[in-house]
């Protein structure tokens, strides 16, 4: 055979080879993985012919870790060595993690020198990136096997949503599962390329996702191969775990109704209203039955229990088409992922408000993983780079923290990505030469309300006047969505670098809340940030009062000296309680009462000066 | 290969005007996307890589100038070495500020709940028919190289943006996003 291989001199150059790559879904339920096959990409079964993998790792002593359907079936005997839903934990810090401890059966490593959340197992201790790695090897393992080879690259997915930690340990987890990762894919974006390429469509594209614990709505404009995320948005705590929740809430209350019958564990309970919720997908009504006792769910009574979650959805619509700019007229094509929506009732929304009926050929399970495959099948070289391009965007702000704690946006959501932005910030204090730089990430205007993704240090900053110093500090974000900081003293040229990764052990929001939260806050913030102002103004003020009695507080009388701090002490203690007007008044006050003692100290620098001696030669 | 430090208008074959024609800044970007864009270099080496990332977001950086008509007009401006950061006091007409107040006083007095969607929809509408006067205005003090004149009607500008984006602010909070 080895023959065959050889190639004559001068002749005809063979077809090229076709590389290994794949697409991956790496999800928070099932994962899966696709691949193309002749003209076309689909999803890789397993050797029973399943090509949904369950997101589940086991792990047992001295043997190698059990990921999928196996596993999945020891969730309730060995809970503690079973871990589903790895997706949930990452970017997250282990103080975050063990607030929900309720939630997670498991048992965190408390002794890891990081802060990173580690589980303990049977098998030691695995940290999220570790268990996330397992189930892309078990993935691996299926698509080596079925394309009979070493994979060259995948593309994996994440969500429209994924912050820029949940981003960064996903590469990692490919990393450590020995993959080479062609791109971080939106999952939108990628189900807008699994329909979007076979006819040559132009226009503007809405991919509703509704699954199982989240919702992901983005919109897309497709011109000439390009697709252009236009705006995402969408409610991290909503999918149809929640509808599960309401029907299984209905059926306990109706079971409450008739006396005398045993209401069935939460768990139970739970399975019931999935069954229920599967029925009427397919028919207008359904029966529950525990034991002799049966109740009749119908459409209406569905409708009524959904009604909030729906409306939910629809306003996160009209949200992302407000970001873009854009009306329910102008939207040409509905994609719809997820399993939720292969619910008549969400359908009929979706369908109600764009005026349109949505697009459901492509599985809504397979969809992401397909249109991920398509864009790995391109990026290795396997199609022509000219048959199309994905123009994504960043989903959430990023800026730094200034003076105050506030937050200055440096990148705001929905811009094109890569991206490159600079600022320009000043040093606060007279002699100042080290500037903190604290990175972050949310809509919201006080720190403490964003996620912090990274601290650094510039050094060596000369020595001068507060607001002389010129310092630059620029943000790039990649083409996967992933942040790196630098800062910049531009007198000296002095650099400082960071590659942002994610900082743990410290007590964060969490994501889905900072999102519904940025919204609602908008007003208090405002106030907030006056106040935040104001402090900032007034302290100003105090240190520089400070600073030149320390020097000059000889030329005050002693009346003139008291009458002034008290207008200090005045000030100080409206900082911390008034508001911001108060504030401002006080400065003022301040600002007034110490005129004088200004004018004494200019006086005394000209007269100093006409002397001969330098101004700076006085103050020290 | 694009050089990173070109005109913004020439990088997109474009003449420097106000008036633009959205079509073709789009188009011409999506075509030059699909040539720096780093998946063109997903398999290339590291520099290279560098480089594409480089290239891609100077030519987003370029493209949202151009592509919003505030930012495009500052960059005009810029390009005339007018400082549009400095702002003096005076540059800003008393009228101007009156009817900012008013209109301010108009978005706060509106009920706190859905109540008001229509009239901030009106407000709204109010807020764009006085940018879109405010953009022509700004156009004709540029073509006569007004600069003066035209940066002044530049933070007229400013202050019809910052409105519009607190009217949308106000209506999130109102739907309840």
């Amino acid at each position: 055979m080895a023959l065959l291989q050889i190639q004559e001199p001068g002749g005809k150059q063979a077809k090229p080879l076709h590389r290994r790559a794949v697409g991956i879904d790496l999800g928070t339920t099932n994962s899966l993985v696709a691949a193309s096959f002749g003209p076309g990409v689909e999803t890789l079964p397993d050797s029973a012919d399943q090509h949904l993998l369950p997101s589940v790792v086991h792990y047992a002593k001295g043997k190698p870790p059990l990921v999928g359907v196996e596993a999945k079936a020891l969730l309730v005997d060995d809970p503690l060595n079973t871990i589903a839903s790895v997706k949930r934990l990452l970017g997250k810090s282990l103080s975050e993690l063990k607030a929900k401890q309720d939630y997670l059966p498991f048992e965190f490593d408390e002794a890891r020198a990081d802060g990173a959340p580690a589980i303990l197992t049977e098998a030691g201790s695995k940290d999220v990136v570790q268990i996330s790695a397992d189930i892309l090897g078990a993935l691996v393992e299926r698509a080596e096997s079925s394309l009979k080879g070493t994979l060259e690259g995948a593309v994996i997915t994440v969500p429209a949503y994924f912050n820029d930690a949940q981003r960064q340990q996903t590469k990692d987890a490919a990393q450590l599962a020995g993959l080479k990762v062609l791109r971080l894919l939106n999952e939108p974006t990628a189900a807008a390329v699994a329909y979007g390429l076979d006819s040559n469509d132009q226009g503007n594209v809405v991919v509703f996702d509704l699954g199982g614990g989240t919702f992901d709505v983005s919109l897309l404009s497709l011109k000439n191969g390009v697709f252009e995320v236009l705006a995402t948005g969408g409610d991290t705590s909503l999918g149809g775990d929640d509808i599960d929740h309401a029907i299984a809430e209905w059926i306990a209350a109706q079971l409450q109704e008739s006396a005398g019958v045993a209401v069935p564990s939460i768990a139970r309970l739970r399975q019931l209203a999935n069954a229920a919720k599967h029925e009427l997908s397919d028919k207008n009504q359904t029966t529950i039955v525990i034991d002799e006792w049966s109740a009749l769910l119908d459409e209406s009574a569905l409708r009524e229990l959904t009604a909030d979650m729906i409306r939910r959805t629809v306003t996160s619509c009209r949200r992302v088409l407000r970001d873009a700019g854009l009306s329910a007229a102008d939207i040409d094509n509905i994609v719809m992922v997820g399993g939720s929506t292969r619910m008549p009732l969400v359908r009929d929304a979706v369908a109600e408000f764009f005026g349109k009926t949505p697009l459901t050929d492509i599985d809504a399970d397979k969809v992401v993983a397909i249109g991920a495959g398509i864009q790995a099948d391109v990026l290795i070289g396997n199609k022509s780079p000219d048959s199309f391009l994905l123009l994504d965007v960043n989903p959430l702000s990023l800026g730094i923290e200034t003076m105050g704690e506030l937050v200055e946006k440096i990148i705001p959501r929905n811009t094109t990505i890569p991206v490159a932005k600079a600022q320009e910030f000043t040093t606060f204090k007279d002699g100042q030469t080290v500037m903190s730089l604290h990175v972050v990430q949310g809509e919201r205007e006080l720190v403490s309300d964003c996620r912090s993704l990274a601290r650094f240090e510039l050094r060596d900053i000369p020595a001068m006047v507060a607001g002389a110093a010129k310092i630059r500090v620029s943000f790039q974000v990649d083409a996967d969505g992933l942040l790196s900081v630098s800062a910049q003293e531009l007198s000296t040229g002095k650099k400082a670098e960071i590659q942002v990764k994610p900082s743990y052990g410290l007590e964060f929001s969490v994501i889905e809340e900072m999102l519904q939260d940025s919204q609602s806050h908008a007003k208090l913030d405002m106030e907030a940030r006056s106040i935040k102002e104001a402090q900032l103004e007034a302290t100003q003020l105090l240190d520089a009062i400070a600073n030149a009695l320390l020097v000059d507080g000889n030329l005050l009388s002693r009346e003139e000296a008291d009458s002034l701090s008290e207008s200090i002490k005045a000030l100080e203690i409206t900082m911390t309680t008034g508001s911001s007007v108060q504030i401002h008044a006080a400065t003022e006050e301040l600002n007034k009462a110490s005129s004088e003692f200004a004018a004494k100290r200019m006086d005394l620098h000209i007269a100093n000066a006409l002397r001969g001696e330098s101004i700076d030669a006085v103050e020290k | 290969m694009q050089s990173l430090t070109r005109n913004y208008f020439t990088l997109f074959n474009l003449p420097e005007a106000c008036e633009l024609d959205q079509e073709s800044l789009s188009a011409e970007y999506r075509r030059q996307q699909g040539e720096v864009h780093p998946d063109r270099f997903a398999n290339a080496e590291e520099p290279e890589k560098l480089r594409a990332v480089q290239l891609s977001s100077y030519l987003n950086e370029a493209y949202e100038t151009l592509k919003s008509p505030l930012r495009r007009a500052a960059y005009l401006l810029s390009l005339r070495d007018i400082d549009v950061e400095q702002v003096n006091q005076n540059d800003l007409s008393m009228d101007l500020l009156l009817e900012q107040i008013q209109l301010r006083e108009k978005l706060d007095e509106l009920p706190k709940d859905e109540s008001a969607l229509v009239s901030l929809d009106a407000l709204r509408s109010e807020v764009n028919v006085k940018l879109e006067k405010q953009e022509k205005k700004f156009a004709e003090f540029f073509d006569l190289e007004d600069f003066n004149e035209a940066k002044k009607v530049y933070h007229e500008l400013q202050f019809f943006y910052k409105l519009s984006t607190e009217i949308n602010a106000d209506e999130e909070l109102r739907l309840g996003y």
